[in-house]
C-alpha cells in the first residue's frame, strides 16, 4: 500500500471531526469554542469560563448507547449513582439533594426523600449536558450546593425527521421520534419517546424484582420564533408519564409487608421566554415556568389492606434577567424573580391541603476582564421566603491563562439548600411498622403538644426543646483547576476541591409515645466536609483511536463524629464483638462515599462512520451499614465491595442517514443486588436509527 | 434452652495463684463469662397485621449462678436481670422484689474495672423508656436501623448492675441475633425475623460485694 491513502485520510479527518464525528470528551479537547450557558447564565466559551464545567455532547451520548440521564452521568468523573428512592447522583461526595437538575435552565421538581429519579429523563433529543461543579447558588438558589446539571435541547440544528428503535435484554424497548421544522424565523422541535421494560430480578429466590416493569412515555416540544431581529420567543413543554408495576417488600422492625400495585407518575413542565435585545450592549429576558410532578402509588398489601401514597408538587416561577455590557472589559447580569411552590402529600397532615412556600430572589453577577489573560467574576444572590430563614449566596471565581497551554481557575462560593417540604411538613405515622412517627419541624412542637394533651406522649427528649425554624443547609466550596494542553494530541486537567457543609438537616428522635414508639423530627445539627481531587486526561493516538479517563479521590467526614472520636468517646468492636476505643485512622467518613473512582474510555471513530468504544468504570468500596452500633463508620462496618463495570458499544453511521448500533453493558456481569440495584447483570442491546437528510443546497 | 456458658477463666486462674500475704488488700480479678444465644421472647411468626408475633415471655437470669431462672420465680430474688425482646429488666423497683439497680457506662468492658463511689444506680419504674436500662434505640445498649431493620449493640456501652441481693456485676451485650453476630444487612427477611431476640453477652460478677472487677 502506498502512502497516499493515509495522507488522504488526514485530509478527510478534520472535516469529520468538525462535522458529525466530533471528538469524544469535549471538555478537555478541541471544544474550547463550545458555548456554555450554565456557568454564568450567559453564553460563554468553555475556555473563558472561571469555574469547572463538563460538557457531554449528543454524539457521546449516542455512541455510548445511553438512554436515560443516569446512563451517561455514571460515566463522568466525580459522579456516582445512588440508589434508594430512584436513581440519584452524588456529585463530589455530596448527596443527590444538593445538585439542582435543570432542563433548558428550568428546575425539575418531584424529589422523594431528596432524590430526583434521573431515570425520568430520556436522552433522545438532548443537544448537550452541562455540568457545573461547585456551589452555584449565587445564580440558581437552593439545591445548587454541589453543582448544577443542565440538560439542553435545541431546535436549531439537525435533521427534519429522526426515528430510532432499540431492543435489549429484559424486553427493554426504547423508541424515539423527533421532528424538526425550520423556516427563516421559526424553529420547531418535537420529540416522542417510549420506554418499556419488564424489569429485572437479580435476587435469587425473591418474589420482588429489583427493577419493576415500567412503561414510560415522554414528549417534548420546543418552539423558537424570531418575532423581529431583536426579539425572539421560546416555548418549551415536556410531559412525562410513567407507570410502574410494584411488587414491594417493606420491612420494618421485623415487620414485612408484601404489596402489589401500581405507581403512576406524571411530570409536566412548560416554560415561555421572551428575549429582547435593546442594543449590542443590553438585552433582557423574561422567563415564566410552571411544572407539576404528580405521583400516586396504589398498593394492595398481602393482607388485603390498601395502601395509598400521594405526592403532588407544583412550582411556578417568573424571572427577569438583564445582561448589560458596560464595556469590553466589564459585563453585568441582573436578575430577579419569584417562585410559588406547593406540595400536597398523603404523608402530610392532610392530603387535600397544599403546603405553600413563596420565594423572592434577586441576583447580580459582574464579570471583569482586564486583559485577555485574566477574568474575574463575582456574584451574589439573595433568596427570601416565607417558610424558613433567608439566604445570601456569594461567589467569586477567576481564570488566569498563563499561555495557550496552561489555564488556572479558582472559585470560592457559598451554596445553600432550603429545607424541603418533607422536612417542614411531614406528618407520617407508620402504623404497620412499629407505629413510629415523623413530624416536619414546622409543626412538630404543635402536633406533639396536642398529643401530649391527649396523654399519648411518653417521653420528650432534649432534642424536642431544640426544635425551631429550620435554617437552610450551607456549603462553602472551593475549586482550583489547572488545565494543561500538552500538545495537539494530549491534554490533562487537575482539580482540587473542598466543600464544608454546616447546618445539615438530620432526622432526630425527639420523644416517644407512651407505647414506646419513636417520634422523630428534623434539626439543623450536622457539620461535614468533602474534599479531594479529580484528574482527567485525554490522548489521541491517531486520527481514529483515542483514550480518555478520569479519576476522583474523595475524602469525606462528619465533623462532629471526628470531634467525638478525638475526644475518646467513640468505641468500636473487635471481631469477637468486644468493645474498644476507636482510633481516628479507622474512621472512613460518610456512608455511600467511595475513596476512589476511575473511568477509562477507549474510543475508535473511522472516517467511514464506524465507531467502537470500550468503557470501564471502577468504584472502590463504600460504607453502607453501621453494624457495631456506634453510628460512626469505621473499618469494622459493612461495606459494599468495590467493583468494575465494563460497557461497550459499536456501530456504523451510513451516508444515507441510517445508523446501527449494538452494545453490551456490564460485560463482566457484576451483580450486587443489595447495594447496586440499578446495575443489572450483563445486558445486550441493538438499535437502529434513521435520520432523514436535509436537502443540501 | 440453647444456652452455653464459656468460662473465660484464664485471667482468673492466674490471678488466684498470685495471692500474697497481704490478703486484705488483694483485688481478685473477676472472670468474664460469655453467655451465648439466650432466647428472649423469640418470634413465633408473622401476624396478620404484619407485626412479629411472640408469646410475650420474659427470660430471667441469675448472674450469681449463671443460669436462666424459671419464670415461676419471677417474684423472687433468684434472678438479677431479665430480657424480653429489646427490653432489659433489673430485679428491683417495679420489676422485682430485689434491691437491684443499674446504669449505662460509656467505656470498654475490659478497662472498666471499678465502679466509682458516686455512681447513681437507677431502678426500674412504670415506664420502660426510663428503666434502669432505658428501652429504645440509641438510649442504652442498642441502635435500631429502620432501613436494615437490624438491632446493633452500641460499641462502648457497659451495663453496670447491682444484683437482686446487692452485689455488683458488669455486662457487655455482644449480639441480639442467634449465632452471636449481628446479621448482615443482606440477611433474608426470615432470618431477620426468627434469629432476633437471642442475646449474647459477657458478664463479670463480683461475688465478694466489692465494686472492683
Amino acid at each position: 500500500m502506498s502512502k497516499k491513502p493515509l495522507l488522504l485520510l488526514f485530509f478527510i479527518i478534520p472535516q469529520c471531526l468538525w462535522g458529525q464525528a466530533k471528538f469524544v470528551n469535549d471538555t478537555l479537547f478541541s471544544n474550547s469554542d463550545s458555548v456554555v450557558v450554565t456557568a454564568t447564565r450567559t453564553e460563554r466559551k468553555l475556555n473563558n469560563l472561571t469555574v469547572p464545567v463538563t460538557i457531554i455532547n449528543a454524539k457521546t451520548i449516542q455512541q455510548n448507547g445511553s438512554l436515560r440521564l443516569t446512563d451517561i452521568l455514571k460515566e463522568q468523573t466525580g459522579i456516582n449513582l445512588t440508589s434508594g428512592f430512584g436513581a440519584g447522583i452524588q456529585l463530589q461526595g455530596l448527596n443527590p439533594d444538593y445538585t439542582i437538575i435543570l432542563i433548558n435552565g428550568e428546575p425539575l421538581v418531584g424529589r422523594t426523600a431528596g432524590v430526583l429519579d434521573l431515570n425520568r429523563i430520556a436522552l433522545g433529543n438532548i443537544k448537550k449536558i452541562e455540568i457545573v461543579k461547585g456551589p452555584s447558588s449565587s445564580l440558581y438558589g437552593s439545591e445548587a450546593m454541589a453543582g448544577v446539571i443542565n440538560i439542553i435541547t435545541d431546535a436549531s440544528m439537525g435533521a427534519p425527521l429522526t426515528m430510532g428503535l432499540r431492543y435489549g435484554t429484559y424486553n427493554t424497548i426504547d423508541a424515539n421520534l423527533e421532528t424538526k421544522l425550520q423556516t427563516s424565523n421559526f424553529q420547531y422541535q418535537g420529540f416522542l419517546n417510549s420506554y418499556n421494560t419488564d424489569g429485572y430480578s437479580i435476587r435469587p429466590n425473591s418474589n420482588s424484582r429489583v427493577t419493576t416493569p415500567i412503561d414510560r412515555y415522554s414528549t417534548t416540544q420546543q418552539i423558537k420564533w424570531d418575532l423581529s431581529s431583536k426579539t425572539n420567543f421560546v416555548l418549551n413543554t415536556r410531559y412525562t408519564s410513567e407507570q410502574i408495576q410494584n411488587e414491594i417488600a417493606v420491612a420494618n422492625n421485623g415487620v414485612t409487608i408484601y404489596s402489589i400495585g401500581k405507581e403512576n407518575i406524571k411530570d409536566i413542565n412548560a416554560s415561555a421566554t421572551i428575549n429582547h435585545r435593546f442594543s449590542k450592549a443590553l438585552k433582557t429576558s423574561v422567563r415564566t415556568y410552571t411544572t407539576t410532578y404528580d405521583a400516586i402509588q396504589n398498593l394492595l398489601t398481602i393482607n388485603g389492606l390498601p395502601y395509598r401514597d400521594v405526592l403532588n408538587h407544583n412550582f411556578k416561577r417568573i424571572e427577569n434577567q438583564t445582561d448589560w455590557n458596560l464595556s469590553k472589559k466589564l459585563q453585568a447580569v441582573f436578575g430577579l424573580g419569584a417562585v410559588w411552590e406547593g406540595v400536597k402529600s398523603s404523608r402530610y397532615d392532610s392530603e387535600k391541603l397544599r403546603k405553600q412556600n413563596d420565594i423572592q430572589y434577586a441576583f447580580t453577577q459582574w464579570e471583569w476582564k482586564p486583559s485577555e489573560q485574566f477574568t474575574l467574576i463575582s456574584g451574589l444572590r439573595f433568596d427570601q421566603n416565607r417558610q424558613f430563614a433567608s439566604a445570601y449566596s456569594p461567589k467569586i471565581s477567576m481564570l488566569y491563562k498563563l499561555n495557550p497551554q496552561h489555564q488556572f481557575r479558582f472559585s470560592v462560593g457559598q451554596g445553600f439548600k432550603a429545607p424541603d417540604f418533607r422536612q417542614l411538613f411531614l406528618d407520617f405515622t407508620n402504623a404497620a411498622a412499629g407505629s413510629y412517627s415523623v413530624f416536619g419541624s414546622a409543626q412538630a412542637q404543635q402536633v406533639i403538644a396536642r398529643l401530649d394533651a391527649l396523654g399519648q406522649i411518653g417521653n420528650l427528649f432534649p432534642n424536642y426543646y431544640l426544635l425551631k425554624a429550620l435554617k437552610p443547609e450551607y456549603s462553602n466550596g472551593m475549586h482550583f483547576t489547572w488545565d494543561w494542553k500538552i500538545n495537539t494530541r494530549s491534554a490533562v486537567s487537575l482539580q482540587l476541591f473542598r466543600n464544608d457543609i454546616k447546618n445539615l438537616i438530620e432526622s432526630q428522635q425527639v420523644g416517644t409515645y407512651i407505647t414506646g414508639a419513636q417520634i422523630f423530627s428534623y434539626l439543623n445539627i450536622g457539620r461535614a466536609f468533602t474534599t479531594g481531587f479529580e484528574a482527567e486526561g485525554q490522548h489521541r493516538f491517531n486520527a481514529n483511536w483515542s483514550l480518555n479517563g478520569g479519576y476522583q479521590f474523595l475524602s469525606t467526614g462528619d465533623k462532629d463524629q471526628i470531634a467525638a472520636i478525638k475526644s475518646g468517646t467513640v468505641y468500636t468492636k473487635n471481631n469477637q464483638g468486644y468493645s474498644r476505643l476507636m482510633k481516628l485512622n479507622e474512621y472512613v467518613g460518610l456512608p455511600n462515599t467511595s475513596t476512589h473512582k476511575l473511568q477509562v474510555k477507549l474510543n475508535y471513530n473511522s472516517p467511514k462512520g464506524y465507531y467502537l468504544n470500550l468503557r470501564a468504570i471502577y468504584r472502590s468500596r463504600w460504607a453502607v451499614n453501621n453494624n457495631n452500633g456506634n453510628e460512626v463508620f469505621d473499618n469494622g462496618d459493612v461495606f459494599a465491595s468495590g467493583y468494575v463495570a465494563i460497557n461497550s458499544a459499536a456501530g456504523k453511521s451510513f451516508k444515507n442517514g441510517l445508523s446501527i448500533q449494538g452494545g453490551v453493558d456490564n460485560i463482566s456481569n457484576y451483580i450486587d443486588a443489595a447495594n447496586l440495584p440499578n446495575l443489572p447483570g450483563r445486558t445486550f442491546y441493538t438499535s437502529i436509527k434513521y435520520q432523514l437528510q436535509k436537502n443540501k443546497n | 434452652m440453647n444456652l452455653q456458658k464459656i468460662a473465660m477463666g484464664l485471667g482468673l486462674s492466674i490471678a488466684l495463684v498470685a495471692c500474697t500475704k497481704d490478703e486484705e488488700t488483694i483485688v481478685v480479678p473477676v472472670s468474664a463469662i460469655t453467655v451465648k444465644d439466650l432466647a428472649a421472647d423469640t418470634v413465633t411468626g408473622l401476624g396478620l397485621d404484619g407485626r412479629p408475633q411472640s408469646a410475650g415471655t420474659t427470660t430471667y437470669y441469675s448472674l450469681v449462678d449463671n443460669k436462666a431462672i424459671a419464670s415461676t420465680d419471677a417474684a423472687s430474688t433468684k434472678w438479677d436481670i431479665a430480657f424480653s425482646s429489646t427490653k432489659i429488666l433489673i430485679n428491683g423497683g417495679t420489676s422485682g422484689p430485689g434491691i437491684g439497680g443499674a446504669f449505662v457506662q460509656i467505656g470498654s468492658f475490659d478497662t472498666f474495672t471499678s465502679i466509682p463511689a458516686d455512681s447513681n444506680f437507677k431502678t426500674d419504674n412504670a415506664n420502660a423508656a426510663s428503666f434502669a436500662i432505658p428501652l429504645g434505640s440509641g438510649k442504652a445498649w442498642y441502635n435500631y436501623d429502620g432501613l436494615t431493620t437490624l438491632v446493633s449493640p452500641i460499641a462502648g456501652r457497659v451495663l453496670v448492675i447491682r444484683t437482686a441481693t446487692g452485689k455488683f456485676a458488669k455486662i457487655e451485650i455482644i449480639s441480639y441475633y442467634k449465632g452471636g453476630v449481628t446479621l448482615p444487612a443482606s440477611a433474608s427477611v426470615n432470618d431477620k425475623l426468627f434469629k432476633q431476640r437471642y442475646y449474647t453477652f459477657r458478664d463479670a460478677y463480683q461475688a465478694n460485694g466489692s465494686k472492683d472487677f
